[in-house]
């Protein structure tokens, strides 16, 4: 494929933003899958349609997911493209890495596929894009030697994320990394061979800022908070406010409760404490005054999802408030007791708030052993049609 | 992680395996009428030490190893 | 059988030093400037990071050359967020401008922290999936040339977010985003009955449809037909039946969704909502769709007040004024008829013109 092939890909190396058609190209140097995958791009601009499609399922041995297969619907034009399959990769919680291990990913990667990754998909695995179905072993294999496993796909454990969490963020009221990792390895069973009746998430974020979208995107949302008051550092406050920081505008009138007030005279900060749902909005504007408070743990919600079927949603509030201390078996109880309700009652391709929808809130309370209380609920209902038991 | 499951339960599992051509993990539990927990760690030791394997249709069904 | 159920690395084999003895210790922080941070610890260490926007879609040589800046200054170790940004952090002051003459020399931008456009989430488009709607990388390569400016500072009034996928399935879960893109097809799937027999099964695709459009044809019960009335363009059928293609050259394009946030900071999280129903695929560079986003985030930083994401300033000055200052038409599109229409129905006799 020379350059002059491909006109209207060779657009989008232009510009300010870091060009991926570049980086097609500098793996087409050394790969001709990669080179075909600049072809099959110029041709999708050209048609304005993909030009992937389905095919046999494949993986390695052992594992129901992981792999997902994919197949050029050229094949004659792109030989090279006839399989070309993706891997996903678990990441390492939060995201770090030593350049040793991400060197030996590449090099991998160089000997079994396209050279071509994502850095990383949206739920947080390494994607690695582009191998044939007999190169999916070796690949696996050569991965674990070096430390790596394969994360989640098809109606499974889908591979959990955390943010960044106490490893650099003073708002983690949890610890997210650790969390993520536990859970992660307790549940390789559940990842790795797809029972259930579709994808189940889990995603921890340290503080409601929530980095990871844990609220939007993981069927478990665990977001850690507080329970006693914020931490307020009066003399910070001042130094904020001498400095020539806004207070009023920016913190005081933005707190959604009317918990904050500004004593000019003392020149302190007033907190309600009682009217603080703990937003972080105050302490995000003030990170160097305000800090969360001590009795620390998390807020676990159930639900979110994509609108893929029935619409989306987000998560719910399921237990407002639960202490997360290692070896988290609390957590741990009460998936596996979601999964068996789910499991027992869903149909195919039916998420679990979906299926919370169809049999009711009410159900999925008792099935799990969890009672009802007003922090699940904006406000109780409105009509007279109860079910007395 | 997979301490304290007895070769009795697996065991157990390994027969019912033996009455059907497959089956799932749910399946197992209730045919033995033991927690589903142990019987899907059971079913974890039984497949690393090669005495079953995994067969994909759609969902994880579980066989005896084909010999 | 090799080994298997390994699990993740371990992270805390993965941490800087700095990162690994003040974990959980960390104070405050500050934002130096746009993509550089400083946090402080309660035992007086520091760690600086240089935040640099990535395209994600890279090939290995450029992971290793990110590597070799990290090996040079940040003692062999590097993070990536949750947007795709790299993440290199140093204890020492004096190696974030090093770090950032590194990066830039690779080509990569500095920024994403703060007021500003992070990256853009994004999914997998033409270069990989049969779903598609729209390319994802190289619209979302066209849409970051134009609001680069927004990335490398932080003069918005508060965060903004987008997030692009190029199909409603969504797998960038974008529908929480401040802009959300998302590929829509708008031609029902054309039925290959010559193939429906071998490559799917009948009542699985049968129930697959959400709106119940598809139906066995009844004078032949080995072929399908679909009633494009009912149909929604949603490619649930064709997930699961690869003999019906809903692709289409002239059909599919992108909606743009606006006003979601997943932060719980001071509102609700909120779900992102239709602003422009449909606009057609014109690639390379989708001009009509990149001037679209630019209006709006114009028209945002214009209007609303400082810390106001996008969905909060809409809830403020009104839908109708959203509208009206953007000068985006309202149509019947944008009218919900779906699962939960009626909670979007107007209840009250407040509003503006
Ligand atoms: C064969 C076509 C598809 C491709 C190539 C594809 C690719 C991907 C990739 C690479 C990820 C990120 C995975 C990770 O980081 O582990 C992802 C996530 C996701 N996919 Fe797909 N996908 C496809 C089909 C689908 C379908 C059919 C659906 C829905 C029915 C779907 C919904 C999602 C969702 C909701 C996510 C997760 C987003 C999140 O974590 O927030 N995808 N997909
Ligand atoms: C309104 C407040 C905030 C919102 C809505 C918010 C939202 C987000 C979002 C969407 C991301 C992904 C960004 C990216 O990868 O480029 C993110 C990441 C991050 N945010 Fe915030 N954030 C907020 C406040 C803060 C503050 C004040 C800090 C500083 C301590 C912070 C620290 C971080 C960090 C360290 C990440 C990277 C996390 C990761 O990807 O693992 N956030 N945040
Ligand atoms: S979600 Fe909260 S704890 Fe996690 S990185 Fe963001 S601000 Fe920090
Ligand atoms: S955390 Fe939010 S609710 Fe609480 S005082 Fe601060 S701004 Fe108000
Ligand atoms: S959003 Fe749709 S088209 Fe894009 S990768 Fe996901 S399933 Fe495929
Ligand atoms: S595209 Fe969606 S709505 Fe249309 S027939 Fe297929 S499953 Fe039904």
């Amino acid at each position: 494929m020379a350059d002059q092939d491909t006109p209207l890909i060779n657009e989008l190396e232009k510009g300010p933003w870091p060009s991926y058609v570049k980086e097609i190209k500098r793996a087409a140097k050394k790969n001709a899958a990669a080179k075909d995958l600049l072809g099959v791009q110029e041709q999708s601009f050209k048609d304005r349609i993909t030009h992937w499609k389905h095919g046999g399922i494949v993986g390695v041995t052992g594992y129901g997911g992981g792999v997902i297969g994919r197949y050029v619907d050229m094949p004659e034009e792109f030989p090279n493209l006839e399989m070309f399959h993706t891997m996903r990769v678990n990441h390492p919680s939060g995201w770090f890495y030593t350049t040793e291990a991400l060197r030996k990913v590449c090099d991998i990667w160089e000997k079994y596929g396209s050279g071509m990754t994502n850095f990383h998909g949206s739920t947080g695995d390494i994607i690695l894009l582009g191998t044939s179905t007999q190169n999916l072993q070796p690949c696996f294999d050569e991965l674990a030697e070096n430390g790596f496993d394969l994360g989640g796909s098809g109606s499974a454990l889908r591979t959990p994320s955390a943010c960044v969490g106490p490893a650099r963020c003073e708002y983690a009221c949890i610890d997210t990394l650790d969390i993520c990792n536990n859970l992660t390895h307790e549940f390789q069973d559940e990842m790795h061979r797809p029972r259930w009746p579709y994808k189940f998430k889990i995603k921890v974020s340290g503080c409601c800022n929530d980095g990871v979208a844990a609220i939007a995107r993981a069927d478990l949302s665990i977001i850690g908070t507080w329970k006693d008051t914020l931490r307020i550092d009066q003399e910070e406050v001042r130094n904020y406010v001498k400095n020539g920081f806004d207070i009023k505008g920016i913190v005081i009138d933005k707190c959604p409760t009317k918990a904050l007030d500004w004593d000019e005279k003392k020149k302190e900060l007033v907190l309600r404490a009682e009217d603080c749902v703990r937003c972080m909005h105050c302490i995000n504007k003030m990170p160097k005054a305000l800090r969360p408070g001590l009795d620390r743990g998390a807020t676990l919600l159930i639900g979110a999802k994509a609108p893929i079927v029935k619409g989306a949603y987000l998560s719910w509030v399921l237990v407002p408030f639960m202490k997360m201390e290692p070896p988290y078996d609390e957590v741990k109880t009460l998936l596996r007791n979601i999964w068996e309700w789910w499991d027992e009652n869903g149909r195919t391709r039916e998420r679990v708030a979906e299926l919370i929808e169809r049999l009711g809130l009410k159900a999925f309370l008792k099935a799990v052993g969890i009672k009802p209380v007003p922090q699940m609920v904006y406000k109780p209902r409105a009509n007279p049609y109860v079910f007395f038991e | 992680m997979t301490e304290g499951i007895s070769e009795e339960l697996k065991q157990k599992v390994l027969d019912y395996l033996g009455t059907t051509s497959k089956a799932k993990n749910r399946d197992v539990a209730r045919a033995i009428e033991v927690d589903k927990a142990l019987v899907d760690k059971a079913i974890a030791e039984l497949a690393k030490e090669g005495k079953i394997e995994y067969l994909y249709l759609g969902t994880s069904y579980i066989q005896l190893k084909q010999q | 059988m090799g080994k298997t159920d390994l699990g993740p690395p371990d992270y805390r084999t993965m941490l800087p030093k700095v990162i690994e003895k003040n974990y959980g210790k960390w104070k405050y922080h500050e934002i130096l400037k746009p993509g550089v941070l400083k946090h402080v610890s309660e035992t007086g260490d520091e760690v600086f990071t240089v935040r640099v926007g990535s395209p994600r879609l890279v090939s290995i040589d450029y992971i290793r050359d990110i590597c070799d800046v990290a090996d040079k200054y940040c003692d062999g170790h590097l993070r990536f967020t949750s947007r795709y940004n790299i993440e290199l952090m140093t204890p020492k002051k004096e190696n974030v401008e090093p770090i950032i003459a590194a990066v830039q020399k690779l080509g990569l931008p500095v920024g994403g922290t703060g007021n500003a456009i992070s990256n853009v989430v994004h999914t997998q488009g033409w270069v990989h999936c049969h779903s598609a709607a729209t390319d994802s990388s190289g619209l979302v390569k066209a849409i970051m040339d134009e609001l680069y400016p927004y990335f490398i500072s932080m003069k918005l009034p508060a965060r903004l977010r987008v997030a692009l996928a190029c199909c409603i399935n969504m797998c960038g879960a974008v529908h929480c985003s401040d802009i959300a893109i998302v590929g829509v097809h708008t031609k029902p799937p054309k039925v290959d009955n010559s193939k429906v027999t071998a490559l799917c099964e009948i009542p699985t695709t049968l129930s697959s449809c959400p709106t119940g459009a598809i139906r066995k044809d009844p004078s032949n019960p080995k072929s399908l037909v679909v009633n494009d009335e009912k149909c929604m363009y949603c490619g649930n059928c064709y997930t699961v039946c690869p003999a019906m293609p809903l692709a289409d050259s002239v059909g599919d394009g992108v909606a743009i969704y606006v006003g979601g946030k997943v932060s719980n900071a001071r509102t609700a999280p909120m779900f992102s909502r239709l602003a422009i129903p449909y606009i057609p695929n014109n690639p390379p560079r989708w001009p009509e769709v990149v001037s679209a986003i630019k209006n709006i985030v114009e028209v945002y930083a214009k209007h609303a007040h400082p810390e106001e994401r996008m969905g909060e300033w809409i809830e403020r000055v009104g839908w109708e004024s959203f509208f009206k200052l953007t000068g985006i038409p309202f149509t019947e599109y944008h009218i919900d008829d779906f699962t939960h229409a009626i909670d979007t129905y107007r209840t009250t006799t407040q509003f503006r013109w």
